[in-house]
């Protein structure tokens, strides 16, 4: 007998015993009374426990590749957003529209949108929601357009690339995709509905958009230099994510995953800050940034995996891809349809990081039907775009969502969940609509 | 003039509901300490007010924070400032009230004091015996006791 085999207490069907547990967690993570990570360690913990995995599947089950690369990038943000580029580029844009507010608004949502596509959704809102709130505060426009079409320009922005989303990272990793993939497949209809969103967004707000000449003149006025607080660091910054962008792309003849590329260009940037230091400053450095790492979503994901590779392991995704596929009478088409639309659907709803990590298993365990794993691509794709894309739904749809929406309420401006959704589920369905057309004619 | 709690304390008024930021920002500015106590409508020591609080609250938006570097004069909020100022010193201290931090009884020894207010990372304490308020220790308060020990800066003869 395999010494790592589990044992389920009481000769319980392990079946029974991980979908209770699983359903439990996703109940209560979605209730939103006690923190993800929280809960979605102690239902991991509880795989383990009640013998549906033992320590070491368990550990099979965490995509460390998904982490390396999350936490990677963290750690290259947190020290990045020291130097202030990122309200450099997010002032100096605004300046190159002469302050008019549809300018404005349409070069803070270009520079979400990219940021986006390069950090992670939450950094970038992190980073534009304050320059957003303080030029319009002096043109004197309520914030809420702009704050809106960030929103949207940020969940567009990271659907472009693998590095972009957290369903993304997953997908990417799960099947072997690299940054190149994501940029050939997810990018170009990103480049589409962008400016379609944009545009819808014009027509409710942008055309009746005003700024007094003297409130424009005001933000001519900022110095975009002075957001600029450590040059020496600019440089360094910019160095390393040059060069973890070159080795996203060239990844594959390199032979390298992303979480490897992510972690020693984080090393390197530690590495180039702490040079000429002495060591408790190159200890407070790396202190500093390692405490700036999202640990609540490492975790989160390490319990994700544990609970899905529970469910996995005794059988249950298997049956769930089998409903499915007798749903859509396996077809293809009808399946990649399915998925792109209950995608959107649930990411608009609830958190669509567990919603892809219970995915992915389900859809690679129906490659026997679809022919083999290269003929799910599609599926793959449309569960990229849906997941992304869908979190535009609601302002729980998406981290960053509400993190704008935080932002805006401690500066008196409260963003109403009904008032932002009767907007945003129209606008997000329009997405997908595009995307689903786009998924159709390009790979079924 | 021994270094202990009762040697630096600084003895200050009590904000008590119905108080305004105008009157904590006087003693504040008096004494040049940065918080007060604040007593609830039972008399029980139950806050506490800091000028840096106040100031966040009352003026400083998060955004604006987090651009600092960026603000200038040219900006909209830095207009009508005395009109503003005088509109934050007439508001009631309630809104402001924070937790009561750690306190330190006036017969604990000094270093005490001092370590307590580096583990909370502020430079003051509270000196409280008996639920009675005795005043305050602040770092300023210490570095001045500490500077009259002049005498002992003198160069030692040489040899």
């Amino acid at each position: 007998m395999d010494s790592h085999a589990s044992a389920i207490i009481f000769g319980w069907d392990p079946l029974w015993v991980s979908s209770i547990v699983f359903v439990i967690t996703y109940a209560v993570i979605v209730t939103e009374k006690i923190n993800r990570s929280i809960v979605a360690l102690l239902g991991a913990g509880l795989m383990i426990t009640l013998g549906v995995l033992n320590q070491q599947t368990a550990i099979n089950g965490i995509d460390f590749n998904t982490l390396g690369l999350l936490t990677g990038m963290m750690v290259i943000v947190a020290i990045s957003r020291r130097s202030g580029v990122f309200q450099y580029v997010a002032v100096w844009s605004a300046k190159k529209v002469k302050a008019s507010p549809w300018g404005i608004l349409f070069m803070l949502s270009l520079v979400t949108a990219v940021f986006s596509a390069l950090l992670d959704n939450v950094t970038t809102v992190l980073l534009i929601a304050p320059v957003t709130l303080l030029i319009t505060g002096e043109l004197k426009i309520h914030p809420y357009p702009f704050l809106f079409a960030e929103i949207f320009a940020s969940n567009i922005g990271g659907t472009a690339t693998l590095i972009g989303d957290p369903p993304n990272i997953m997908i990417g990793s799960a099947v072997n995709l690299t940054f190149n993939d994501f940029l050939i497949n997810t990018a170009p209809i990103t480049l589409i509905i962008f400016p379609i969103t944009l545009f819808v967004i014009y027509l409710i707000w942008g055309r009746h958009m005003h700024a007094t000449d003297e409130a424009r003149e005001r933000i001519m006025q900022f110095k975009e230099r002075q957001a600029i607080t450590d040059v020496p660091l600019l440089k360094k910054s910019l160095f390393v994510i040059s060069l973890v962008v070159i080795g996203f792309l060239f990844a594959h003849p390199l032979h390298l995953e992303p979480a490897t590329i992510s972690m020693m260009g984080a090393a390197l940037l530690l590495l180039l800050t702490s040079i000429n230091t002495g060591a408790k400053e190159q200890s407070e450095n790396v202190h500093k940034s390692f405490a700036e790492v999202e640990w609540v979503t490492i975790f989160f994901f390490v319990g994700l995996f544990i609970l899905v590779h529970g469910i996995e392991h005794a059988g249950l995704l298997d049956i769930f891809a089998n409903q499915v596929l007798s749903l859509t009478g396996g077809d293809l088409t009808l399946t990649a349809m399915a998925i792109i639309w209950v995608s959107a659907v649930f990411s608009a709803i609830v958190d669509n990081i567990p919603f892809v990590a219970t995915m992915i298993p389900i859809i690679e365990s129906m490659a026997p039907t679809f022919g083999g794993a290269d003929q799910l691509m599609p599926l793959w794709w449309s569960l990229s775009l849906g997941a992304c894309l869908g979190g535009n739904g609601s302002l729980v749809g998406a981290s960053a969502n509400l993190i704008v929406a935080g932002f805006a309420e401690r500066a008196g401006y409260r963003i109403h969940f009904i008032q932002f959704m009767l907007i945003a589920f129209p606008l997000m369905l329009l997405s997908i609509v595009i995307a689903s057309i786009y998924v159709y004619i390009r790979y079924l | 003039m021994s270094m202990d709690i009762q040697n630096v304390l600084i003895p200050t008024i009590i904000i008590h509901p119905g108080m305004y930021v105008r009157d904590l920002f006087k003693e504040c500015g008096k004494l040049h300490i940065h918080a007060l106590p604040y007593c609830d409508e039972k008399g029980n020591l139950s806050g506490t007010l800091t000028l840096k609080n106040i100031m966040k609250f009352s003026c400083l938006p998060e955004h604006m924070v987090e651009l600092a570097n960026l603000l200038g004069n040219q900006m909209s909020c830095v207009e009508n400032a005395e009109e503003k100022a005088r509109e934050i010193i007439c508001n009631p201290v309630e809104p402001y009230v924070r937790e009561l931090g750690e306190t330190i009884s006036s017969k604990e020894p000094l270093i005490k004091a001092l370590a307590l207010m580096e583990k909370n990372k502020t430079s003051y304490i509270f000196v409280v015996d008996n639920n009675d308020y005795k005043g305050q220790v602040t770092i300023q308060g210490i570095a001045q006791v500490m500077s009259t020990f002049d005498d002992s800066c003198a160069i030692p003869d040489k040899p």
